[in-house]
């Protein structure tokens, strides 16, 4: 697999002060990436270099020649007290080919059309997008990315605020849209718990820090102790793998030299979110 | 038989009504194209929240044209008595540039800037007018007299107007997308800040000349009411655009017309039946929803 996006001794912040430094990784075609950490930890910062939009302090960030990305914002960076239509948001993911000064055409409209029936919300098309429940604006903006037929689909925390069904049929829609269309998927989430069991590498970014992997390979009391800064374990319930904090211990074994006890919990956790 | 109007008597009432609005009628084509240019660009001050923007720069302009006059009086230039909109021009495109290049975001929270702005540029035009050379008379540059509009002011007008509103025309699609998801439109190489500033650009362009006539109290009410209309009785952009236009000739015309004849300020009358036409349209959305 060819890499889309390259990260290379990239040192990535604003001004003069960095954020995260060394970051060396590549994002290959077809690759399901979770980019994980707590709200400030750089996540968005990295969004912004994948984009484009941040040039590195130091090092480089390389794309491939003719790399399309579909975004989909946050769904409060979007003002849904503009009267538009839904089928009218999407095609506003083809206003780049338009050119400038000229109006979306018929071809646009079907289109839109065609992206909204791929996630299922196609008779939604006519309908205001203040009128759509959470999931169903998710969608619509997930259309908008997908109308203008992107290499690279990314999400900025798709599920922030969502309900349990809403979370799970949105997360289930954009593994489909890999699995099916081979899609590459970028999603950056605070929430490690929804995001590991649906993508195939996640990249942790905390505290200053930052470590990618395979689901498997960062998903281990070891690693993920080490990251958050308190002892972890990872359970799994029906194939379902849950991050759980320790009640009994604020500081990770690791801090101590030793090594974290998977598996053995004395009291209940809490679940990471 | 009972008493019944006389036909007469109306007929005569309605010719004077209408002689009376003939009189003024350059007056009315110059109001009529401020409310058009203000109702188009309102849609967007609405939407983008930026409502005290278009207030603060309306008073930034209403200053701009008081420091014209005060120069003017102390004989720098005296040109500037009579075309204190160069000045005006000036004082409003700093504040777009300030307001559309988004500085000033910092510590200070945006609404608090616009505030310092509108009360600071509130108190220089009155403290500036109060110490120009015939100030009183001047008093109509800050508080508008659309009465006073002639077919050149018209002809200005216009000649601001066309420009600004083809260009919202041809860009329409650009100044939508910057402003529903600025961060989308700049994934898609959408320059973002150049449109942002095209936009005030235009605001400021409207301000400036529309102040001038209409003074602050109507331009404010022309970019906020008609808009807030449009929004009540449409669920569409294209919808929202039509309604606000149409609302805010309609207020234009009915204002002025009865404030004519009635011996009432034109201004405050047309705001009236602004307002008027936004609680019609706040009726019409709750029947929408019944």
């Amino acid at each position: 697999m060819s890499s889309l996006v390259s990260f290379d001794g990239a040192t990535l912040g604003y001004g003069r002060r960095a954020v995260l430094s060394g970051l060396t990784f590549d994002i290959p075609e077809g690759d399901f990436l979770g980019i994980v950490g707590p709200n400030g930890a750089g996540k968005t910062t990295i969004l912004r270099a994948i984009l484009k939009s941040l040039k590195p302090l130091e090092g480089t960030v390389s794309h491939a020649p003719g790399l399309r990305y579909g975004y989909v914002p946050q769904r409060d960076q979007v003002d849904y007290t503009f009267p538009l239509q839904v089928v009218d948001v999407v095609m506003m993911g083809r206003y780049d080919r338009i050119g400038l000064g000229r109006r979306p055409g018929a071809i646009d409209r079907e289109l839109a059309c065609a992206s909204l029936a791929h996630v299922g919300i196609l008779n939604l098309a006519n309908q205001p997008l203040s009128s759509l429940s959470g999931g169903q604006k998710q969608r619509t903006l997930i259309a908008r990315a997908l109308v203008g037929n992107p290499n690279v689909l990314i999400l900025d925390e798709p599920t922030n605020g969502m309900d349990l069904v809403s979370t799970t049929q949105i997360l289930g829609l954009v593994r489909e849209l890999h699995e099916r269309d081979g899609l590459t998927v970028l999603m950056v989430s605070h929430a490690l718990n929804e995001v590991a069991n649906y993508v195939e590498r996640i990249a942790l970014v905390m505290n200053g820090g930052f470590r990618i992997g395979t689901v498997d390979e960062i998903m281990s009391s070891t690693v993920l102790s080490d990251m958050y800064g308190i002892a972890v374990d990872v359970d799994s319930v029906n194939g379902h793998r849950i991050v759980v904090a320790r009640r009994d211990s604020s500081m990770p074994d690791v801090a101590h030299g030793g090594e974290p006890m998977p598996h053995q919990h004395t009291r209940p956790g809490s679940p990471i979110v | 038989m009972g008493a019944s109007p006389c036909p007469t008597s109306i007929h005569a009432r309605a010719h004077r009504l209408f002689d009376a609005v003939l009189l003024f009628r350059e007056s009315l084509y110059g109001t009529l194209v401020i409310a058009a240019a203000c109702s188009v660009l309102g849609v967007y001050v609405v939407l983008r929240r930026i409502v005290f923007v278009g207030a603060a720069l309306a008073e930034l302009s209403s200053a701009g044209i008081a420091l014209a006059l005060w120069l003017a009086g102390q004989n720098v230039a005296l040109g500037l008595s009579t075309h204190p909109i160069v000045v005006s021009l000036m004082v409003t495109m700093a504040g777009v540039l300030f307001f559309g290049s988004g500085s000033g975001r910092g510590r200070i929270p945006p609404d608090a800037t616009i505030g310092v702005t509108y009360a600071v540029a509130g108190a220089a035009g009155i403290l500036l007018i109060s110490k120009a050379a015939a100030g009183e008379a001047h008093d109509l540059f800050l508080h508008g007299n659309v009465l006073g509009i002639t077919r050149a002011d018209t002809v200005v007008l216009l000649a601001v107007a066309i420009p600004v509103l083809l260009a919202h025309l041809i860009f329409y699609k650009e100044f939508l997308f910057v402003s529903f998801d600025r961060e989308t439109a700049r994934t898609f190489g959408f320059r973002v800040g150049f449109w942002n500033l095209f936009l005030y650009l235009t605001l400021g362009l409207v301000i400036a000349f529309a102040m001038q006539f209409g003074g602050v109290m109507l331009v404010f009410n022309f970019l906020v009411l008609p808009a807030v209309t449009g929004l009540l009785v449409s669920r569409t952009m294209r919808g929202t655009f039509f309604w606000s236009i149409v609302s805010a000739l309609l207020a234009a015309l009915i204002g002025f017309t009865l404030s004519v004849p009635f011996d009432l300020p034109s201004g405050p009358a047309i705001i009236a039946v602004s307002g008027g036409l936004a609680v019609l349209g706040f009726g019409a959305r709750i029947a929408q929803r019944r």
